[in-house]
């Protein structure tokens, strides 16, 4: 049962690591990140059992808690660049390079 | 029936008073607001309790460490351990945090974004980073960097007007919250391996032939590697610094850089001590982050650009050290990060004084013929110029001496010599702005902004010191920096 869910856990990790570097739209970036951190908090709570240890559990909610306030502060900054950029694409944020 | 944790509050007071002057901040510009007080009266009252703020919380730490009494929170399950390393490093943290938030007042009126969030969110990146050095736990370690990094995301994009600044915010945000992801499931396979999360009882449990374990070292590596700004994990910086309103680089080139070391520092000694492969890992970083770092700041013509690739070459610098993992080589680390806080952080205050009517001093004609309009200036440039590069009479040269030393002593000389020669190189790129402020004949902008005084005070302190650290660097009684660097080094391990 551990086994499974670490598993399923490292699949969703690995989609989300895939999404965060290949996509160019900055929401679906930002579900990336949220699927990563999901499979982080999946692989927490299996283990924890596995050990029968508390500590998991509790970084898990402290993960949900700090992933909020992360997205909540992404999403306030793609509304400023969109605000004076009039776009969604990574590709197009490009001022500043080399 | 669950027993209640006996908390010891002395541990936790640094991030308390920081969190509280955060919120008096942000309550005493609401007040002042309302009231309908002036702008830069306002203004001169947030700075002074946010300088206030950290002013304390330098005190308490510092006096932590004359003290050398370390302390715990909540000793059952230790989160987070003060022992000299912790109270060096966070004395460290805040004192760089306090100069750049003197820096910022007459810079962000300059530039017309001055609200007091700035402060509020100065006040509880420092908290987070504070967290961060004294952590002993993967929790503690994760709830540092988030609290450290997600003002900062804000700060970055604090010039909300520009697409520059939304452009550096958004790149910083990215680039931040996949490494954190990348950490924290690091942290999850490690969980899995050894069934625990404090420091001490990884050590006890860590199997280096375990490859669930050794891939969730790995990845809290490869986080860690993101936030210190090392090659191949740096594509963010050079364009984050430059985007960012050159206050909050000042701030977060500095302090991101010493807390994010620090941590480091304490976990790869008490957390990863029994895996003996980290060592050549930190070594190949290192050489590639002395090497690109080195040879991409000569192609900049942006000032902020050129010193954020020399932030990762002095990166790479501080990861000679860390591989080799003796005492004296963490003596050098926490040496060389003094050093480079003063360096940049007076670079960045000359930027800074230069700022006028909205235009920032970024590009390298800016300073040309400087030293005719502003020589004070100029000479205080090619101070903080000379010790980046580590020419022989500054603080940098001294740093870098100490981490020569500790890597030939413990058999890393060829990473001693690529230091050296690479630091040849840097030679070149550091000396471009002296010669265009000595050599060249002065543009045709003036620069004629008075330095405001928070600012001198700022540059005389970043100067005196890196002249005393690069002249008598451990033969004075009040300042025998060397000596506490070693005593913050060797801090026992908590069990």
């Amino acid at each position: 049962m551990v086994g499974e869910a670490v598993v399923l856990s490292a699949i969703l990790f690995a989609i989300g690591t895939v999404g965060a570097l290949v996509r160019r739209n900055v929401i679906v970036v930002l579900m990336s990140i949220e699927l990563m951190l999901n499979a982080v908090n999946l692989a927490l709570v299996a283990f924890s059992r596995q050990w029968a240890d508390p500590a998991g559990q509790v970084l898990v909610l402290m993960v949900i808690v700090v992933a909020a306030a992360e997205v909540a502060v992404g999403l306030g900054i793609v509304i400023s660049l969109f605000r004076n950029r009039e776009t969604l694409n990574l590709e197009e944020a490009s001022l500043l390079k080399w | 029936m669950i027993p209640i944790p006996t908390l010891h509050v002395v541990a936790i007071l640094p991030v308390l008073v920081l969190a509280m002057g955060a919120f008096a901040v942000l309550s005493g510009e609401l007040f002042l607001s309302s009231r309908g007080a002036g702008k830069s009266g306002a203004g001169s009252v947030l700075v002074g309790v946010s300088g206030a703020t950290l002013l304390t919380v330098v005190v308490i730490t510092v006096q932590g460490f004359i003290s050398a009494e370390a302390s715990e929170f909540n000793p059952d399950h230790p989160m987070l351990h003060l022992d000299r390393l912790a109270y060096f490093s966070s004395s460290l943290v805040v004192g760089a945090a306090l100069l750049s938030c003197l820096l910022a007042n007459g810079y962000l009126q300059e530039l017309r974004i001055h609200h007091g969030e700035f402060y509020a969110l100065l006040l509880l990146s420092t908290a987070g980073m504070v967290l961060l050095v004294c952590a002993v736990d993967f929790l503690s370690v994760f709830l540092g960097i988030e609290l450290m990094s997600i003002p900062l995301y804000v700060l970055a994009g604090f010039d909300r007007g520009k697409p520059r600044s939304n452009e550096s915010a958004l790149k910083y945000f990215i680039a931040g919250s996949f490494a954190t992801a990348l950490l924290l499931y690091g942290m999850a396979l490690v969980y899995g391996a050894t069934g625990a999360t404090h420091f001490a009882t990884i050590a006890a449990r860590l199997d280096p032939n375990d490859s669930m374990a050794m891939v969730g070292v790995g990845l809290i590596l490869v986080g860690f590697a993101f936030k210190v700004s090392s090659v191949p994990f740096h594509q963010w910086t050079p364009d984050v610094y430059e985007g960012a309103p050159t206050a909050v680089t000042a701030f977060m080139a500095v302090t991101v850089k010493l807390a994010a070391f620090a941590a480091l520092l304490r976990i790869l000694d008490q957390a990863f001590g029994a895996v003996e492969a980290l060592g050549s890992v930190l070594a190949v970083l290192a050489g590639f982050s002395m090497c690109v770092g080195n040879l991409m700041a000569i192609i900049q013509d942006n000032v902020k650009r050129m010193l954020a690739w020399s932030a990762i070459a002095q990166a790479g610098y501080l990861l000679v050290p860390l591989s080799a993992g003796t005492a004296e080589a963490r003596a050098a680390v926490l040496f060389y990060l003094v050093v480079y806080a003063l360096g940049n952080l007076g670079a960045f205050a000359v930027m800074i004084a230069l700022t006028h009517r909205g235009q920032e001093a970024d590009r390298f004609d800016d300073y040309n013929g400087l030293a005719t309009q502003r020589p004070g200036l100029a000479a205080a440039m090619v101070l903080f110029m000379i010790s980046l590069a580590g020419i022989p009479g500054t603080a940098g040269f001294m740093g870098k001496l100490q981490i020569f030393l500790a890597a030939v002593r413990a058999d890393q000389l060829p990473l001693a010599i690529l230091m050296a020669l690479t630091s040849v190189i840097s030679v070149y790129y550091y000396l471009r702005l002296p010669i265009a402020m000595y050599m060249r004949p002065h543009s045709e902008r003036p620069h004629r902004r008075e330095l405001d005084f928070l600012e001198f005070v700022v540059l005389a302190t970043c100067a005196a010191l890196v002249l005393l650290l690069g002249l008598l660097p451990n033969t004075l009684d009040w300042l025998p920096v060397i000596d506490w660097t070693y005593q913050a080094a060797t801090a026992s391990a908590p069990n």
